[in-house]
């Protein structure tokens, strides 16, 4: 029944983000439409597959580093990838796609990094090392970023942290394209370490004994969770929120199982930033509003609520 | 060498500290001639009329040398490049926010600042060095004529800074010629940034007979989706660039969905002229009239 909800919470949302827009379509009209077609069922598509994302993102990163503060951005992703965005702008490295490729390839150097430091001294990504080690790269990203921004001559170098801070206004079909072809393999590398994940939450011995490869597992689940992150990043920014709270809502909603977790986050984390986007595109209108706010006064509030309910009961 | 310049930048500064406590013994009032009230609301009296000039604005730069007042001026941004003249004058940093001391080493005896929260408290640095400051609003067309004035005021220019003013004021009283073209002005595309009504941009179009599609905004800058654009199909998208190269974004899928980005037709306004109020607000709604006209 609650999988029932959500499929139909998830077709409802997409429903309303097609239909709904700042431009007036009438509805006898919509199919022909080329602002749908070209706009809002690609921005549509594209909010649900990064929420998903990162909703699956959240659920992976949590269950390794077994911290319930962790985010998908936590561990240096985005300070890499402003830092690459913040590099394509001040070196005005040409193309219509270099913005997303930089910040992409930044944020992967920045999960590099910290998978190294992870790794260091027989550390076996250790969740302390991880989290210390992402914490400490997104810095020294962050002060790099400044750097450049205070120093060079670009005016446009502000408007980079306004990408930075997320949004699908470079949603096409090219970029579902990329998504659709990018994510079934971290997707698919995920769902096939849903059991193992299950008994990690058990601490690392014990999962050891059970006959999960643990040493294997974490390496897997963290390049795949980051990499499937970093994707986000390339086409939408830093969206905040969704990789924490979705997370969360999913496992008070349908307990630890990953084998449940993983669709569950990934439909309640689409249906969550597919919402989100048609509501920053329409309430303000003709404004529009930077999707991570909405996201976090969507989320904040059902995530309070649900917490409530968990710790009365 | 470093260690050095910042010694005597020191050295200046605590001087500089000293000489208001020296002068406190026989201050006369200052007569009312050179007086003003700026844009903070702050009364800035002047005992005589300005001498050395440091100007953290452009426009600032372009109003003092239009009214006579360019050989006061002792400092300047990197970003004030006209008059030609104004690039021999020594800069003091990009102004973003300014930097006090290098502004200070100028011994300036007037500061000029755009009225905005980090100038405000540079302002407030500077009055403590004994230096005069005045914070002066510059975002629209209407706001260039009290600039002048002010500005001829403590400067002694005041007869040719009025002449400038009374020019700028009748400009900006002017309805509106009917327009034939509608534009976007496109600052960022990701997340798209457009201009709106409260800014020096959408008056200059109107001037020229161009109506901005998002003149029912009234901040000076907005985000909006693209959807909107499209939906409003201006027939220019106006770009302040100093090159003819289409921006980057006209190459995104997302964006043919804009008639004016399809069939390319761009409008480009060179920012030295159009990117700032200034004495040749004329001149520019004539050249935005010129590339109207001879838009493809």
């Amino acid at each position: 029944m609650k999988y029932v909800l959500l499929a139909v919470a998830a077709v409802v949302t997409l429903a309303a983000a097609v239909l709904l827009g700042p431009a007036d379509v009438p509805l006898r009209d919509v199919l022909g439409s080329p602002i749908v077609w070209q706009l809002r069922l690609p921005r549509a598509v594209l909010a649900f597959l990064v929420g998903g994302a990162l909703g699956v993102s959240g659920v992976a990163l949590q269950a390794l580093v077994r911290n319930p503060l962790a985010d998908p951005f936590l561990l240096g992703l985005s300070g890499g990838a402003g830092l690459g965005a913040v590099v394509a702008i001040a070196f005005d490295l040409p193309g219509p796609w270099a913005l997303p490729l930089a910040a992409f390839v930044g944020a992967v150097s920045a999960m590099a990094l910290v998978y190294r430091l992870g790794l260091m001294g027989g550390a076996e990504l250790d969740p302390r090392i991880l989290l210390l080690g992402g914490v400490a790269v997104g810095a020294f990203a962050a002060a790099i970023t400044t750097a450049i921004v205070s120093l060079a001559q670009a005016t446009e170098l502000r408007n980079a942290f306004l990408w930075l801070w997320g949004g699908f206004s470079g949603a096409s079909w090219t970029t579902v394209l990329v998504i659709l072809v990018y994510a079934p393999l971290p997707l698919g590398v995920l769902a096939a370490a849903a059991r193992p994940l299950d008994l990690l939450a058990l601490g690392e011995e014990p999962a050891q004994y059970l006959g999960a490869d643990v040493r294997r597992l974490k390496r897997l689940v963290y390049l795949a969770a980051s990499l499937l992150t970093a994707a986000a990043v390339a086409v939408a920014g830093v969206i905040g929120f969704v990789g924490l709270i979705v997370p969360h809502l999913c496992r008070l909603v349908w307990g630890r199982l990953h084998r449940a977790l993983f669709p569950t986050a990934f439909l309640a984390g689409g249906i969550l930033l597919a919402a989100a986007d048609t509501l920053a595109r329409t309430v303000v209108a003709p404004r529009e509003l930077p999707v991570g706010i909405v996201t976090a006064l969507l989320g904040v509030p059902v995530f309070a609520f649900l917490l409530r309910r968990w710790t009365v009961s | 060498m470093g260690r050095w310049a910042h010694r005597t930048h020191l050295a200046g500064l605590l001087l500089l500290a000293a000489v208001p406590a020296c002068r406190e013994a026989g201050r006369a009032p200052p007569p009312a001639s050179l007086a003003v009230t700026d844009d903070a609301g702050r009364p800035v009296a002047l005992t005589a009329p300005a001498r050395r000039v440091v100007s953290l604005l452009p426009s600032f730069t372009e109003l003092l040398f239009a009214i006579g007042a360019g050989d006061r001026l002792v400092g300047r941004t990197t970003w004030c490049d006209y008059p030609p003249e104004a690039v021999r004058v020594p800069s003091v940093g990009d102004g973003m926010p300014p930097n006090v001391e290098a502004v200070a080493a100028r011994h300036p005896d007037l500061v000029v600042l755009y009225r905005s929260g980090p100038n405000i408290m540079a302002a407030g640095q500077l009055e403590r060095l004994g230096i005069k400051t005045v914070l002066l609003d510059l975002n629209l067309l209407e706001q260039l004529g009290p600039a002048a004035r002010r500005l001829g005021v403590l400067t002694g220019r005041r007869t040719s800074a009025d002449s400038l003013a009374r020019a700028m004021d009748s400009l900006a009283s002017q309805p509106p010629i009917p327009s034939t073209w509608s534009l976007v002005f496109i600052v960022w595309d990701n997340p798209p940034i457009v201009i709106g009504a409260g800014s020096y941009l959408d008056r200059l179009a109107a001037l020229a007979g161009a109506r901005n599609v998002f003149h029912d905004i009234g901040s000076p800058s907005a985000q909006v989706a693209i959807e909107t654009i499209a939906a409003r199909d201006p027939d220019f998208v106006a770009v302040l660039s100093d090159s003819a190269v289409p921006p980057r974004y006209a190459g995104r899928p997302e964006w043919r969905a804009v008639r004016a980005v399809r069939a390319r037709r761009f409008l480009f306004l060179p920012g030295q002229l159009f990117g700032r109020p200034g004495p040749r607000v004329a001149e520019a709604v004539r050249e935005f009239r010129r590339r109207l006209d001879q838009a493809p």
